[in-house]
């Protein structure tokens, strides 16, 4: 579904990511792993369409979407989580689904003066549509509470249902488990999993939780200063002494 | 293009003598921008109330002139800390307030300024009588003064940015508020150096146009426009890039109306800047 | 329609029905003559405030205006279109230019949007001010007619050359201006453009294309920038581009200050800020050189102490109100 081929990186005279080539399958949930700063959110980025790689290309579903800006990504079926909670702040829970909605609810200019009976109809879908992702993410109690005012977890699981409404094919994850307790970490991961098994949605999930990866991933591939130094099932990739020596080696450099 | 050299060389002289005035209002701009944040868009006034301090005291009172001028950027100065401790500090941070704090200000300034000080026109006495013979043309002695007091308060200000701590705390300031603020610097401390220091040049900067110039309550608004313009081009927070933004805006304000019609002469300048704005958004020299 | 709706939609009939007949109730000259400028300045207000609902600040809006005025009154003397023409393509040039320029504008941060349209204002008025052959130069543009008679089947002819009838074109055009402006407001638009507000990087990865979003925003409010020119060209019947104009640079930081004042976070805002402003104004003229002061001391005094403006007050009244209140009952309690 996703291929990469010769990504490459470079800010200023940094190499963040070197000559990566990466095939996600349909359906699977891919783990993207590797010590800090090795260049895995460069690479979502590039996915996402935050900015364009120096060199190499982003193919989906065949298509070239190298140089695509984020919108059309969208379009195409692409939907990202961010790593901070990333929210539109004066809207509401209700809001911020119906915002995220966009991509598939057509709306007219005449309804900026007056919603005639097919407008309110679809609103009255897009309503439905809300409930059902709320109640997926558990947050359909929540609807009339303003986004800042939850909890970091519900915030979280609202990142997540925003990126559903998109009705995506392809969900990029950057460390969605990060500030959360062991109920949330197993409610997340619960998930994205029946995100898969229920809906058919491939995830890209960036974490540095290694346990959490290796319950949740089919596949995983470890990044090192930009490079791919492992590639496999989790449990093989884990074990790989290359691997262990990267991370290693950056607790030695935070030292 | 066959005009005589003395064309050239009076263009080229009047826009270097501009052009160092303008460097002294960009400069208290990018200070007052970077400590605070701020745009202060009455700052041509504080360059004209300068001026008409001056006048005061060395025409009716009788003072002497370079005394005069020292008084008045002594006075200038004060009016700044208090115009950054009540006025813009309690603003500082918010992007459309402090646009709102200085537009007002401007309105109290210009019409004081005309209640004050009247609409006729006058001058301050020249700073020096007649000129000197420089490469076949006459150069008029008070542009050179005026340029050789401009450039000697530059550089003190920039003996105090290299070799004071405040002044080494102030660089630190305008190239990372944030960082600045982690290590112990105080940001209020930068605020009123910031305006004590723009003011104290504002006003040195109308009293050398005065003289060379006519004094009016509305003198303010163009120096104040090429002073946006300077430190836009030469990149916000960039005190070199105020410096060189200020004498190559000089040089084309000098130069290019000898060339070209009024038209392209005064259309040119703001071009460029909305290109450099658009190409490269921090200026020649900033950082961002 | 529920009660509420009912009593601001009544509310709103009754202040249309007074402004139509203020050139009968007020005989003064004069005053119709200050009220038909407040309009075209609300207009001018109102629309710069719809750029602010990206939380752009543009300080270029005369700009647009300077493009309206100027090519409504050079259709109408040039080319010889009718007013009513003239007028809607004077604001389709002034929206097209404006939606041109926001591409690349728009990419720009806060500050340097505000600088870039400030410089582009500044070069369409000093182009206007020494284009001879175009717009009459330094001398300015002179002896713009006004529209031709209108003849209403059954009603009759009204002719425009009173000051009462440009009023009512002013007001016409004016109302039907904000009509479109609010509803826009209040819009999935105006949600869309809210989104962007707040995160565009999200709103990108929703699908929600920022930078066409944001382009037509500012295309929009630069149109309606145009048709206040046009209208302020046929009332003046001249236009001059000098930099005292009202193509100046002042006047665009002046339409800042009228928002702030009325309230930036509310439609209405801007609004009572221009009426405000200029009743100040007007009473204020009799002290001559001190009502640029005045004006001055109250956008400071609004801008330090009234955050929200003056449309804001009646809310900080109430919790003033309500804050006072708690204090007494507890005073009470304790007694």
């Amino acid at each position: 579904m996703l291929e990469i081929r010769n990504l490459d990186k470079h800010f200023g005279g940094l190499a963040a990511v070197s000559d990566l080539d990466l095939d996600v399958s349909q359906g699977e949930i891919f783990g993207l792993i590797g010590p800090n700063g090795a260049g895995k959110t460069t690479v979502l980025n590039m996915i996402g369409g935050a900015f364009f790689p120096t060199r190499g290309k982003v193919i989906f579903k065949g298509e070239d979407i190298t140089r695509f800006p984020p919108y059309r990504r969208a379009q195409r079926g692409i939907a990202r989580v961010f790593q901070r909670n990333v929210l539109f702040r004066s809207f509401t829970v209700m809001e911020n689904l119906l915002a995220g909605f966009h991509l598939h609810s057509r709306k007219s200019t005449t309804e900026i003066f007056y919603k005639n009976a097919t407008a309110r109809n679809q609103e009255r879908v897009e309503h439905e549509k809300t409930m059902e992702i709320l109640k997926f993410v558990g947050l359909s109690e929540q609807t009339d509470e303003l986004a800042i005012n939850l909890p970091h977890g519900n915030q979280r699981a609202l990142c997540l249902a925003v990126a559903l409404a998109t009705e995506p094919e392809l969900l990029l994850l950057d460390e969605p488990l990060t500030g959360m307790n062991a109920e949330e970490i197993a409610t997340m991961m619960g998930m994205i999993r029946a995100l898969k098994d229920e809906r058919g949605i491939t995830s890209i999930v960036v974490e540095h939780n290694i346990r959490a990866v290796i319950g949740l991933c089919d596949r995983a591939v470890v990044l090192d200063y930009g490079r791919k130094i492992a590639e496999g099932s989790p449990k093989e990739v884990v074990e790989n002494p290359e691997v262990i020596e990267a991370y290693l080696g950056a607790e030695q450099d935070a030292i | 293009m066959d005009l005589p050299a003395q064309v050239w060389l009076q263009a080229v002289a009047n826009g270097f003598a501009i052009g160092w005035l303008y460097v002294l209002m960009a400069l208290g701009l990018t200070f007052m921008l970077s400590m605070m944040g701020i745009l202060q868009l009455a700052h041509g006034e504080i360059y004209m109330i300068g001026a008409y301090i001056v006048y005061y005291l060395s025409v009716p009172w009788g003072l002497d002139l370079y005394a005069a001028v020292f008084l008045s950027m002594v006075i200038m100065a004060v009016l700044g800390l208090f115009l950054e401790k009540f006025l813009f500090r309690p603003v500082q941070g918010q992007i459309l307030p402090p646009i709102i704090v200085s537009i007002g200000l401007t309105l109290i300034l210009t019409s004081g300024a005309v209640v004050g000080f009247g609409l006729f026109e006058r001058s301050i006495p020249r700073l020096a009588h007649g000129s000197f013979e420089f490469l076949g043309s006459a150069v008029p002695k008070d542009r050179i003064i005026a340029v050789v007091f401009a450039v000697a308060l530059l550089l003190l200000v920039y003996l105090f940015l290299k070799r004071s701590r405040y002044g080494q705390a102030m660089v630190a300031s305008a190239q990372n508020r944030e960082s600045a603020f982690l290590r112990g610097i105080d940001p209020n401390q930068m605020s009123r150096l910031a305006f004590l220091i723009a003011c104290a040049l504002a006003a040195a900067g109308g009293a050398l146009a005065g003289s060379i110039l006519e004094l009016t309550p509305f003198m303010g608004t163009q120096p104040l426009v090429k002073g946006v313009v300077i430190i836009v081009l030469g990149g916000m927070g960039s005190l070199l890039g105020a410096t060189v933004g200020g004498i190559i805006l000089g040089l084309l304000d000098g130069v290019l109306p000898v060339i070209f019609s009024p038209v392209i002469s005064s259309v040119a300048p703001l071009i460029i800047v909305i290109i450099v704005l658009l190409v490269r958004p921090q200026g020649l020299f900033g950082h961002e | 329609m529920n009660r509420n709706r009912l009593i601001d939609i009544s509310s709103i009939a009754a202040l249309v029905i007074i402004l139509f007949l203020v050139p009968v109730l007020i005989k003064n000259v004069y005053w119709v003559s200050v009220l038909a400028l407040v309009g075209i300045n609300i207009l001018l207000a109102s629309s710069l405030r719809t750029i602010k609902l990206l939380d752009h600040i543009s300080l270029g809006h005369v700009g647009f205006t300077l493009i309206g005025a100027y090519g409504s009154a050079l259709l109408v003397m040039k080319v010889g279109l009718p007013f009513w023409a003239a007028l809607v393509i004077a604001g389709l040039m002034a929206g097209v230019l404006a939606l041109a320029l926001g591409y690349p504008f728009l990419k720009v941060k806060g500050m340097y949007f505000a600088i870039l349209t400030l410089l582009t204002a500044e070069t369409l008025r000093l182009v206007a001010y020494h284009w001879k052959s175009l717009t009459g130069g330094t001398y300015g543009l002179t002896h713009i007619p006004p529209p031709n008679p209108l003849t209403i089947p059954g009603v009759g002819t009204i002719s425009f050359d009173a000051v009462h009838s440009y009023y009512y074109i002013i007001l016409v055009v004016v109302l039907l201006s904000l009509f479109i402006i609010y509803k826009l407001e209040h819009s999935h638009v105006s949600f869309k453009w809210q989104a962007i507000r707040d995160a565009d990087n999200l709103a990108q990865s929703v699908g929600i294309n920022v930078a066409w979003y944001k382009m037509v925003n500012f295309a929009i409010a630069c149109f309606f920038a145009g048709i206040a020119g046009a209208l302020f060209a046929h009332y003046q019947h001249n236009l001059s581009a000098d930099f005292t104009s009202r193509f100046g640079v002042w006047t665009s930081l002046y339409l800042l200050v009228y928002i702030v004042v009325g309230g930036e976070h509310k439609f209405a805002g801007p609004i009572i800020g221009t009426l405000i402003i200029t009743l100040v104004s007007e009473f204020a003229r009799p002290l001559g050189e001190y009502q640029p002061m005045i004006i001055g001391a109250l956008a400071i005094f609004v801008v330090l102490l009234l955050p929200g403006g003056i449309i804001g007050l009646p809310n900080r009244f109430k919790l003033w109100y309500r804050k006072l209140l708690k204090q007494t009952r507890r005073v009470q309690g304790s007694v």
